[in-house]
Protein backbone atom coordinates (compact mmCIF):
# COMPACT_ATOMS: atom_id res chain seq x y z
CA UNK A 1 0.00 0.00 0.00
CA UNK A 2 1.45 3.55 -0.64
CA UNK A 3 2.58 5.57 2.32
CA UNK A 4 0.10 8.78 2.93
CA UNK A 5 2.38 11.15 3.18
CA UNK A 6 6.01 11.27 1.49
CA UNK A 7 7.81 15.06 1.64
CA UNK A 8 11.36 14.57 0.05
CA UNK A 9 13.48 17.63 0.42
CA UNK A 10 10.69 19.71 1.20
CA UNK A 11 11.60 23.51 1.69
CA UNK A 12 9.38 26.72 2.43
CA UNK A 13 11.28 30.32 2.45
CA UNK A 14 10.13 33.52 3.48
CA UNK A 15 12.42 36.28 2.36
CA UNK A 16 15.36 35.12 4.00
CA UNK A 17 13.81 32.44 6.78
CA UNK A 18 13.18 29.08 6.18
CA UNK A 19 10.41 27.83 7.83
CA UNK A 20 10.84 24.52 6.80
CA UNK A 21 14.12 23.35 5.30
CA UNK A 22 14.61 19.96 3.09
CA UNK A 23 12.38 17.67 5.20
CA UNK A 24 12.12 13.91 4.30
CA UNK A 25 9.47 12.24 6.35
CA UNK A 26 7.22 9.37 5.30
CA UNK A 27 3.76 8.27 6.98
CA UNK A 28 2.41 5.02 6.23
CA UNK A 29 -1.41 3.94 7.31
CA UNK A 30 -3.38 3.28 10.38
CA UNK A 31 -1.60 5.16 13.05
CA UNK A 32 -1.52 8.63 15.21
CA UNK A 33 0.97 10.63 14.85
CA UNK A 34 1.93 14.14 16.80
CA UNK A 35 3.69 16.61 14.86
CA UNK A 36 5.76 17.86 18.07
CA UNK A 37 7.76 21.39 18.37
CA UNK A 38 8.44 24.99 19.65
CA UNK A 39 6.53 27.87 18.29
CA UNK A 40 7.83 29.02 14.84
CA UNK A 41 9.25 25.17 14.52
CA UNK A 42 7.50 24.79 10.89
CA UNK A 43 4.48 22.41 12.18
CA UNK A 44 1.91 24.64 10.99
CA UNK A 45 4.26 25.26 7.55
CA UNK A 46 4.14 21.63 7.01
CA UNK A 47 0.27 20.96 7.57
CA UNK A 48 -0.02 24.23 5.40
CA UNK A 49 1.51 22.82 2.32
CA UNK A 50 0.21 19.29 2.75
CA UNK A 51 -3.29 21.24 2.26
CA UNK A 52 -1.64 22.75 -0.78
CA UNK A 53 -2.30 26.36 1.01
CA UNK A 54 1.47 27.33 0.54
CA UNK A 55 3.67 26.11 -2.34
CA UNK A 56 6.89 25.32 -1.46
CA UNK A 57 10.10 26.89 -1.95
CA UNK A 58 11.74 23.27 -3.01
CA UNK A 59 11.02 20.10 -2.71
CA UNK A 60 7.65 17.93 -2.70
CA UNK A 61 4.77 16.77 -0.63
CA UNK A 62 2.58 13.58 -1.88
CA UNK A 63 -0.92 12.67 -0.30
CA UNK A 64 -1.42 8.88 -1.88
CA UNK A 65 1.59 9.42 -4.14
CA UNK A 66 -0.51 12.57 -5.88
CA UNK A 67 0.96 16.31 -5.04
CA UNK A 68 -1.66 18.73 -3.40
CA UNK A 69 -4.78 19.20 -5.73
CA UNK A 70 -8.45 18.23 -5.80
CA UNK A 71 -7.71 14.39 -5.60
CA UNK A 72 -6.06 14.72 -2.41
CA UNK A 73 -8.59 17.14 -0.66
CA UNK A 74 -10.70 14.29 -1.36
CA UNK A 75 -8.70 12.22 1.02
CA UNK A 76 -7.34 14.77 3.47
CA UNK A 77 -9.44 16.07 6.17
CA UNK A 78 -8.02 19.48 7.35
CA UNK A 79 -8.40 21.86 10.91
CA UNK A 80 -6.83 24.60 10.78
CA UNK A 81 -5.03 25.99 14.04
CA UNK A 82 -7.99 29.12 13.45
CA UNK A 83 -11.62 29.31 12.65
CA UNK A 84 -12.33 29.13 8.89
CA UNK A 85 -16.11 29.07 9.16
CA UNK A 86 -18.22 32.23 7.48
CA UNK A 87 -19.64 33.38 11.11
CA UNK A 88 -22.95 34.30 9.35
CA UNK A 89 -23.91 31.15 8.56
CA UNK A 90 -26.18 28.84 10.62
CA UNK A 91 -24.34 25.34 11.93
CA UNK A 92 -27.32 23.14 9.81
CA UNK A 93 -25.99 25.39 7.18
CA UNK A 94 -22.18 24.60 7.47
CA UNK A 95 -23.35 20.54 7.98
CA UNK A 96 -25.31 20.91 4.40
CA UNK A 97 -22.48 22.77 2.70
CA UNK A 98 -19.94 20.40 4.01
CA UNK A 99 -22.44 17.47 2.73
CA UNK A 100 -22.49 19.67 -0.78
CA UNK A 101 -18.45 19.45 -1.34
CA UNK A 102 -17.73 16.00 0.73
CA UNK A 103 -18.87 12.69 -0.52
CA UNK A 104 -17.22 11.29 2.46
CA UNK A 105 -19.36 13.55 5.18
CA UNK A 106 -21.35 11.70 7.39
CA UNK A 107 -24.33 14.08 8.41
CA UNK A 108 -25.60 11.68 10.70
CA UNK A 109 -22.81 11.65 12.48
CA UNK A 110 -22.12 15.05 12.81
CA UNK A 111 -25.42 15.37 14.13
CA UNK A 112 -25.03 13.21 17.00
CA UNK A 113 -21.65 14.51 18.05
CA UNK A 114 -23.47 18.12 18.01
CA UNK A 115 -26.40 16.79 19.65
CA UNK A 116 -24.18 14.72 22.58
CA UNK A 117 -22.61 18.55 23.02
CA UNK A 118 -25.63 20.69 23.02
CA UNK A 119 -24.68 23.11 20.31
CA UNK A 120 -28.01 24.42 18.78
CA UNK A 121 -27.76 23.40 14.36
CA UNK A 122 -30.33 27.15 14.08
CA UNK A 123 -27.19 29.02 15.52
CA UNK A 124 -25.35 31.34 14.10
CA UNK A 125 -21.36 30.48 14.37
CA UNK A 126 -21.00 34.31 15.07
CA UNK A 127 -23.34 33.79 17.99
CA UNK A 128 -21.25 30.91 19.75
CA UNK A 129 -18.14 31.02 21.89
CA UNK A 130 -14.17 30.60 20.51
CA UNK A 131 -14.53 27.23 22.40
CA UNK A 132 -17.81 26.05 20.29
CA UNK A 133 -16.66 26.94 17.17
CA UNK A 134 -13.82 24.91 17.80
CA UNK A 135 -16.29 22.05 18.35
CA UNK A 136 -17.95 22.58 15.59
CA UNK A 137 -15.24 22.79 12.91
CA UNK A 138 -14.16 19.51 14.78
CA UNK A 139 -17.33 17.74 14.60
CA UNK A 140 -16.91 18.36 10.74
CA UNK A 141 -13.84 17.27 10.39
CA UNK A 142 -14.06 14.04 11.88
CA UNK A 143 -17.11 13.54 10.36
CA UNK A 144 -15.47 12.87 7.62
CA UNK A 145 -14.48 9.12 6.27
CA UNK A 146 -11.07 10.62 5.08
CA UNK A 147 -7.28 8.87 4.90
CA UNK A 148 -5.39 11.27 6.14
CA UNK A 149 -6.60 13.52 9.15
CA UNK A 150 -4.70 16.73 9.66
CA UNK A 151 -5.24 18.45 12.86
CA UNK A 152 -3.84 21.62 13.83
CA UNK A 153 -4.12 22.19 17.56
CA UNK A 154 -7.40 21.09 18.15
CA UNK A 155 -7.72 20.98 21.52
CA UNK A 156 -5.78 24.45 22.47
CA UNK A 157 -8.89 26.49 23.03
CA UNK A 158 -11.00 24.47 24.96
CA UNK A 159 -11.33 23.29 28.43
CA UNK A 160 -10.72 20.35 29.59
CA UNK A 161 -13.54 18.79 29.84
CA UNK A 162 -13.87 19.01 26.34
CA UNK A 163 -10.59 17.72 25.33
CA UNK A 164 -11.16 14.64 26.46
CA UNK A 165 -14.52 14.49 25.06
CA UNK A 166 -12.34 15.90 21.49
CA UNK A 167 -9.37 13.53 22.17
CA UNK A 168 -12.49 10.47 22.33
CA UNK A 169 -14.25 12.13 19.69
CA UNK A 170 -10.69 11.80 17.17
CA UNK A 171 -10.23 8.25 18.58
CA UNK A 172 -13.85 6.67 17.73
CA UNK A 173 -14.47 8.80 14.78
CA UNK A 174 -11.81 7.41 12.76
CA UNK A 175 -10.92 4.28 10.68
CA UNK A 176 -8.54 2.05 11.62
CA UNK A 177 -6.43 2.18 8.18
CA UNK A 178 -6.86 6.22 8.36
CA UNK A 179 -3.57 8.51 9.87
CA UNK A 180 -4.29 11.14 11.82
CA UNK A 181 -0.94 14.05 12.12
CA UNK A 182 -2.02 16.37 15.14
CA UNK A 183 -0.08 18.86 16.01
CA UNK A 184 -0.09 19.83 19.57
CA UNK A 185 1.31 22.22 22.49
CA UNK A 186 -0.27 19.93 25.20
CA UNK A 187 1.63 16.79 24.96
CA UNK A 188 0.45 15.05 28.20
CA UNK A 189 -3.21 15.56 27.40
CA UNK A 190 -2.69 13.44 23.85
CA UNK A 191 0.39 11.39 25.06
CA UNK A 192 -1.52 8.59 25.21
CA UNK A 193 -3.06 8.36 21.97
CA UNK A 194 -0.04 8.74 19.96
CA UNK A 195 1.64 5.89 18.25
CA UNK A 196 4.44 7.93 16.83
CA UNK A 197 5.65 11.40 17.07
CA UNK A 198 7.43 13.61 14.84
CA UNK A 199 9.81 16.06 16.57
CA UNK A 200 10.55 19.39 14.22
CA UNK A 201 12.87 22.09 14.81
CA UNK A 202 13.98 25.18 13.12
CA UNK A 203 12.06 23.48 10.18
CA UNK A 204 14.12 20.31 10.32
CA UNK A 205 12.37 16.76 11.56
CA UNK A 206 14.55 16.04 14.63
CA UNK A 207 12.80 13.09 15.84
CA UNK A 208 10.69 10.13 14.06
CA UNK A 209 9.90 7.51 16.09
CA UNK A 210 7.31 5.25 18.20
CA UNK A 211 6.04 6.12 21.59
CA UNK A 212 6.74 2.86 22.48
CA UNK A 213 10.32 3.39 21.76
CA UNK A 214 10.78 6.51 23.73
CA UNK A 215 9.04 5.20 26.58
CA UNK A 216 11.25 1.49 26.17
CA UNK A 217 14.22 2.58 24.97
CA UNK A 218 14.45 5.86 27.21
CA UNK A 219 12.17 5.68 29.60
CA UNK A 220 10.48 8.37 29.48
CA UNK A 221 7.20 9.98 28.62
CA UNK A 222 6.77 11.85 25.32
CA UNK A 223 6.36 15.09 27.31
CA UNK A 224 9.48 14.54 29.50
CA UNK A 225 11.60 14.00 26.11
CA UNK A 226 10.19 17.27 24.79
CA UNK A 227 10.47 18.98 27.66
CA UNK A 228 15.07 17.68 27.38
CA UNK A 229 14.75 17.87 24.00
CA UNK A 230 13.72 21.46 23.64
CA UNK A 231 14.86 23.29 26.79
CA UNK A 232 15.20 26.94 27.01
CA UNK B 1 -18.44 21.37 -8.53
CA UNK B 2 -18.36 24.49 -9.92
CA UNK B 3 -22.27 24.78 -10.43
CA UNK B 4 -21.99 24.19 -5.91
CA UNK B 5 -19.17 26.95 -5.54
CA UNK B 6 -21.41 29.46 -7.52
CA UNK B 7 -24.19 28.74 -5.42
CA UNK B 8 -22.75 29.22 -2.23
CA UNK B 9 -21.06 32.66 -3.91
CA UNK B 10 -24.45 33.81 -4.99
CA UNK B 11 -26.05 32.70 -1.83
CA UNK B 12 -23.35 34.77 -0.36
CA UNK B 13 -24.72 38.01 -1.63
CA UNK B 14 -27.70 37.74 -2.18
CA UNK B 15 -29.10 39.56 1.26
CA UNK B 16 -26.49 42.47 0.31
CA UNK B 17 -27.64 42.47 -3.25
CA UNK B 18 -31.46 42.19 -2.10
CA UNK B 19 -31.74 44.68 -0.25
CA UNK B 20 -29.23 47.74 -2.31
CA UNK B 21 -31.48 46.95 -5.15
CA UNK B 22 -34.39 47.23 -2.98
CA UNK B 23 -33.67 50.33 -2.43
CA UNK B 24 -33.04 51.64 -5.59
CA UNK B 25 -36.15 50.16 -7.13
CA UNK B 26 -38.28 51.86 -4.31
CA UNK B 27 -36.22 55.20 -4.55
CA UNK B 28 -37.08 55.13 -8.43
CA UNK B 29 -41.01 54.23 -8.34
CA UNK B 30 -41.32 56.91 -5.32
CA UNK B 31 -38.99 59.77 -7.39
CA UNK B 32 -41.45 58.82 -10.73
CA UNK B 33 -44.59 59.07 -8.42
CA UNK B 34 -44.02 61.96 -6.22
CA UNK B 35 -41.68 63.90 -8.06
CA UNK B 36 -41.21 63.79 -11.79
CA UNK B 37 -44.88 62.87 -12.28
CA UNK B 38 -45.10 66.67 -10.99
CA UNK B 39 -42.68 68.30 -13.26
CA UNK B 40 -44.05 70.59 -15.42
CA UNK B 41 -42.50 70.81 -18.93
CA UNK B 42 -44.68 73.98 -20.14
CA UNK B 43 -43.12 76.44 -17.03
CA UNK B 44 -39.99 78.25 -17.17
CA UNK B 45 -37.02 76.44 -17.99
CA UNK B 46 -34.95 77.88 -14.68
CA UNK B 47 -37.97 76.89 -12.73
CA UNK B 48 -37.79 73.28 -13.91
CA UNK B 49 -33.55 73.43 -13.54
CA UNK B 50 -33.61 74.70 -10.31
CA UNK B 51 -35.75 71.84 -9.07
CA UNK B 52 -34.20 69.27 -11.36
CA UNK B 53 -31.11 69.59 -10.87
CA UNK B 54 -30.92 68.39 -7.40
CA UNK B 55 -33.16 65.61 -7.74
CA UNK B 56 -30.99 64.46 -10.42
CA UNK B 57 -27.85 64.99 -8.74
CA UNK B 58 -29.47 62.65 -5.69
CA UNK B 59 -30.10 59.85 -8.14
CA UNK B 60 -27.09 60.15 -9.54
CA UNK B 61 -25.04 59.62 -6.17
CA UNK B 62 -28.06 56.70 -5.10
CA UNK B 63 -27.02 54.78 -7.95
CA UNK B 64 -23.07 55.87 -8.01
CA UNK B 65 -23.70 54.01 -4.66
CA UNK B 66 -25.30 51.21 -5.31
CA UNK B 67 -22.93 50.23 -8.73
CA UNK B 68 -19.99 50.82 -6.00
CA UNK B 69 -22.08 48.56 -3.39
CA UNK B 70 -21.98 45.72 -5.53
CA UNK B 71 -18.69 46.56 -6.60
CA UNK B 72 -17.54 46.36 -2.94
CA UNK B 73 -19.68 43.18 -2.77
CA UNK B 74 -17.87 41.25 -5.18
CA UNK B 75 -14.14 42.75 -3.73
CA UNK B 76 -15.30 41.32 0.31
CA UNK B 77 -16.49 38.20 -0.99
CA UNK B 78 -13.51 37.31 -3.44
CA UNK B 79 -11.15 38.50 -0.80
CA UNK B 80 -12.58 37.45 2.48
CA UNK B 81 -13.64 33.35 0.52
CA UNK B 82 -10.15 33.06 -1.11
CA UNK B 83 -7.37 35.37 1.14
CA UNK B 84 -8.50 35.60 4.58
CA UNK B 85 -9.19 32.48 7.18
CA UNK B 86 -12.29 31.59 4.95
CA UNK B 87 -9.66 30.64 2.40
CA UNK B 88 -8.70 27.49 4.96
CA UNK B 89 -12.14 26.11 3.59
CA UNK B 90 -12.34 27.35 0.28
CA UNK B 91 -8.63 25.67 -0.80
CA UNK B 92 -9.35 22.37 1.01
CA UNK B 93 -12.26 22.00 -0.61
CA UNK B 94 -11.86 18.97 -3.71
CA UNK B 95 -12.32 21.99 -6.43
CA UNK B 96 -9.60 23.40 -8.51
CA UNK B 97 -8.34 26.83 -8.79
CA UNK B 98 -9.95 27.42 -12.53
CA UNK B 99 -12.90 26.21 -10.71
CA UNK B 100 -12.51 28.47 -7.94
CA UNK B 101 -11.63 31.29 -9.98
CA UNK B 102 -14.63 30.64 -12.69
CA UNK B 103 -17.25 30.40 -9.58
CA UNK B 104 -15.88 34.13 -8.66
CA UNK B 105 -16.07 34.93 -12.45
CA UNK B 106 -19.44 33.79 -12.98
CA UNK B 107 -21.12 34.63 -9.57
CA UNK B 108 -19.57 38.52 -9.77
CA UNK B 109 -20.68 38.87 -13.64
CA UNK B 110 -24.12 37.11 -12.83
CA UNK B 111 -24.03 40.38 -10.19
CA UNK B 112 -22.64 42.74 -12.29
CA UNK B 113 -25.17 42.25 -14.87
CA UNK B 114 -28.01 42.37 -12.20
CA UNK B 115 -27.16 45.26 -11.51
CA UNK B 116 -26.96 46.83 -14.76
CA UNK B 117 -30.41 45.68 -15.88
CA UNK B 118 -31.99 46.36 -12.78
CA UNK B 119 -30.37 50.24 -12.64
CA UNK B 120 -31.87 50.67 -16.56
CA UNK B 121 -35.35 49.73 -15.16
CA UNK B 122 -34.78 51.85 -12.63
CA UNK B 123 -34.07 54.67 -15.43
CA UNK B 124 -36.74 53.58 -17.23
CA UNK B 125 -39.22 53.86 -13.91
CA UNK B 126 -38.26 57.28 -13.63
CA UNK B 127 -38.37 58.73 -17.56
CA UNK B 128 -41.42 56.82 -18.54
CA UNK B 129 -44.36 58.80 -16.90
CA UNK B 130 -46.62 60.93 -19.85
CA UNK B 131 -45.36 64.63 -19.15
CA UNK B 132 -41.46 63.25 -20.12
CA UNK B 133 -42.23 61.49 -22.97
CA UNK B 134 -44.32 64.09 -24.27
CA UNK B 135 -41.88 66.86 -23.29
CA UNK B 136 -39.14 64.49 -25.27
CA UNK B 137 -41.38 63.85 -28.47
CA UNK B 138 -40.98 67.94 -28.79
CA UNK B 139 -37.09 67.79 -29.20
CA UNK B 140 -36.78 63.93 -30.13
CA UNK B 141 -36.29 64.66 -34.53
CA UNK B 142 -33.18 67.35 -32.77
CA UNK B 143 -31.85 64.15 -30.69
CA UNK B 144 -32.03 61.76 -33.39
CA UNK B 145 -29.99 63.92 -35.91
CA UNK B 146 -27.28 64.58 -32.55
CA UNK B 147 -26.97 60.92 -31.45
CA UNK B 148 -27.41 59.41 -35.50
CA UNK B 149 -30.22 57.07 -34.03
CA UNK B 150 -33.67 57.30 -32.09
CA UNK B 151 -32.44 57.55 -27.81
CA UNK B 152 -34.26 54.38 -27.49
CA UNK B 153 -31.64 52.78 -29.68
CA UNK B 154 -28.92 54.82 -28.25
CA UNK B 155 -29.78 53.56 -24.84
CA UNK B 156 -30.51 50.25 -26.05
CA UNK B 157 -26.98 50.08 -27.60
CA UNK B 158 -25.20 51.69 -24.35
CA UNK B 159 -26.97 48.87 -22.36
CA UNK B 160 -25.40 45.94 -24.34
CA UNK B 161 -21.94 47.55 -24.42
CA UNK B 162 -22.47 48.04 -20.09
CA UNK B 163 -23.31 44.59 -20.37
CA UNK B 164 -20.76 43.37 -22.62
CA UNK B 165 -18.12 45.05 -20.12
CA UNK B 166 -19.58 43.26 -16.72
CA UNK B 167 -17.46 40.31 -17.29
CA UNK B 168 -13.78 42.59 -17.66
CA UNK B 169 -15.15 44.64 -15.22
CA UNK B 170 -15.48 41.76 -13.01
CA UNK B 171 -11.93 40.16 -14.16
CA UNK B 172 -10.27 43.57 -13.04
CA UNK B 173 -11.55 43.79 -9.64
CA UNK B 174 -10.26 40.23 -8.92
CA UNK B 175 -6.88 40.41 -11.01
CA UNK B 176 -5.79 43.47 -8.63
CA UNK B 177 -6.81 41.45 -5.55
CA UNK B 178 -5.10 38.18 -6.73
CA UNK B 179 -1.69 41.01 -7.02
CA UNK B 180 -2.24 42.22 -4.15
CA UNK B 181 -2.05 38.89 -2.23
CA UNK B 182 1.63 38.78 -3.55
CA UNK B 183 2.37 41.19 -0.79
CA UNK B 184 1.57 39.58 2.28
CA UNK B 185 2.06 42.30 4.26
CA UNK B 186 0.20 44.81 2.90
CA UNK B 187 -2.53 42.74 0.62
CA UNK B 188 -5.29 45.67 0.85
CA UNK B 189 -2.69 48.46 -0.25
CA UNK B 190 -1.34 46.05 -3.12
CA UNK B 191 -4.42 45.58 -4.61
CA UNK B 192 -5.83 49.33 -4.62
CA UNK B 193 -1.81 50.17 -6.04
CA UNK B 194 -2.00 47.75 -8.54
CA UNK B 195 -5.84 49.07 -9.53
CA UNK B 196 -4.43 52.73 -9.92
CA UNK B 197 -1.40 51.29 -11.73
CA UNK B 198 -3.64 49.23 -14.39
CA UNK B 199 -5.94 52.10 -15.24
CA UNK B 200 -2.84 54.21 -15.91
CA UNK B 201 -1.92 51.34 -18.36
CA UNK B 202 -4.64 51.25 -19.72
CA UNK B 203 -5.33 54.81 -20.03
CA UNK B 204 -1.95 55.38 -21.84
CA UNK B 205 -2.30 52.81 -24.27
CA UNK B 206 -6.38 54.07 -24.86
CA UNK B 207 -5.14 57.56 -25.36
CA UNK B 208 -1.93 56.39 -27.68
CA UNK B 209 -4.46 54.32 -29.76
CA UNK B 210 -7.05 57.01 -30.06
CA UNK B 211 -4.43 59.17 -30.89
CA UNK B 212 -2.98 56.55 -33.90
CA UNK B 213 -6.43 56.18 -35.21
CA UNK B 214 -7.59 59.85 -34.93
CA UNK B 215 -10.10 59.65 -32.28
CA UNK B 216 -8.18 61.91 -29.70
CA UNK B 217 -10.66 64.80 -28.71
CA UNK B 218 -9.44 67.99 -30.85
CA UNK B 219 -9.97 69.66 -33.67
CA UNK B 220 -9.95 66.99 -35.80
CA UNK B 221 -12.14 64.62 -33.71
CA UNK B 222 -14.68 68.10 -33.43
CA UNK B 223 -15.33 67.89 -36.90
CA UNK B 224 -15.92 64.40 -36.65
CA UNK B 225 -18.76 65.09 -34.28
CA UNK B 226 -20.22 67.92 -36.52
CA UNK B 227 -20.03 65.96 -39.52
CA UNK B 228 -20.58 62.46 -38.72
CA UNK B 229 -22.92 62.54 -35.73
CA UNK B 230 -22.16 61.45 -32.02
CA UNK B 231 -22.82 58.22 -32.18
CA UNK B 232 -20.40 57.32 -34.76
CA UNK B 233 -17.92 59.25 -32.77
CA UNK B 234 -19.07 57.17 -29.85
CA UNK B 235 -19.41 53.62 -31.87
CA UNK B 236 -15.73 54.42 -32.91
CA UNK B 237 -14.71 54.91 -29.05
CA UNK B 238 -16.35 51.80 -28.38
CA UNK B 239 -14.90 49.67 -30.97
CA UNK B 240 -11.26 50.14 -30.12
CA UNK B 241 -12.37 50.46 -26.38
CA UNK B 242 -14.10 47.01 -26.85
CA UNK B 243 -11.18 45.60 -28.69
CA UNK B 244 -8.26 46.89 -25.97
CA UNK B 245 -10.44 45.55 -23.10
CA UNK B 246 -10.85 41.95 -25.03
CA UNK B 247 -7.20 41.54 -24.80
CA UNK B 248 -6.79 43.24 -21.61
CA UNK B 249 -9.10 40.99 -19.92
CA UNK B 250 -7.68 37.94 -21.60
CA UNK B 251 -4.08 38.87 -20.07
CA UNK B 252 -5.89 39.63 -16.92
CA UNK B 253 -7.49 35.90 -16.62
CA UNK B 254 -3.98 34.60 -16.82
CA UNK B 255 -2.26 36.86 -14.71
CA UNK B 256 -5.00 35.46 -11.62
CA UNK B 257 -4.76 31.85 -12.95
CA UNK B 258 -1.32 32.45 -12.37
CA UNK B 259 -1.36 33.56 -9.25
CA UNK B 260 -3.75 31.49 -7.78
CA UNK B 261 -2.37 28.61 -9.36
CA UNK B 262 1.48 29.05 -9.11
CA UNK B 263 1.76 31.71 -6.08
CA UNK B 264 -0.98 30.68 -3.71
CA UNK B 265 0.65 31.60 -0.07
CA UNK B 266 -1.89 31.52 2.78
CA UNK B 267 -0.21 32.78 5.99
Amino acid sequence: MKPILECQGLTKKYNNFYALSNLNVTLERGQIVGLLGPNGSGKTTLIKLINGLLTPTNGHVMINSMAPGPETKKLVSYLPERSYLNDHMRVEEILSYFSDFYDDFDAGRAGIMLKDLEIDTRSRLRTLSKGTKEKVQLVLVMSRDAELYVLDEPIGGVDPAARDYILRTILTNYNENATILLSTHLITDIENVLDRVLFIQNGQLSLNTTVDEIRTNQGKSVDTLFREVFKC
Amino acid sequence: MLGKLIKYDLKYGVKIFGILHGILLTASILGRFLFVNKIDFNADPEIIFSSVSPFMALYVLLFTSVGLGVAALLCVRFYRNLFTDEGYLSWTLPATSVQQIWAKIISGTIWYVLNILITALSLIILVTGNNVTEAYAKIAPEMTNVLGVSLSRYSLIMLVFSLAGALSSVIMIYVCISIGQLFPGHRILGAILAYFILMVIIQVVVLGLMIIFNLFPGPYAATVVIEAEASHYMFAIFKLSGGITIVLTIVEYFIMHYILNKKLNLI
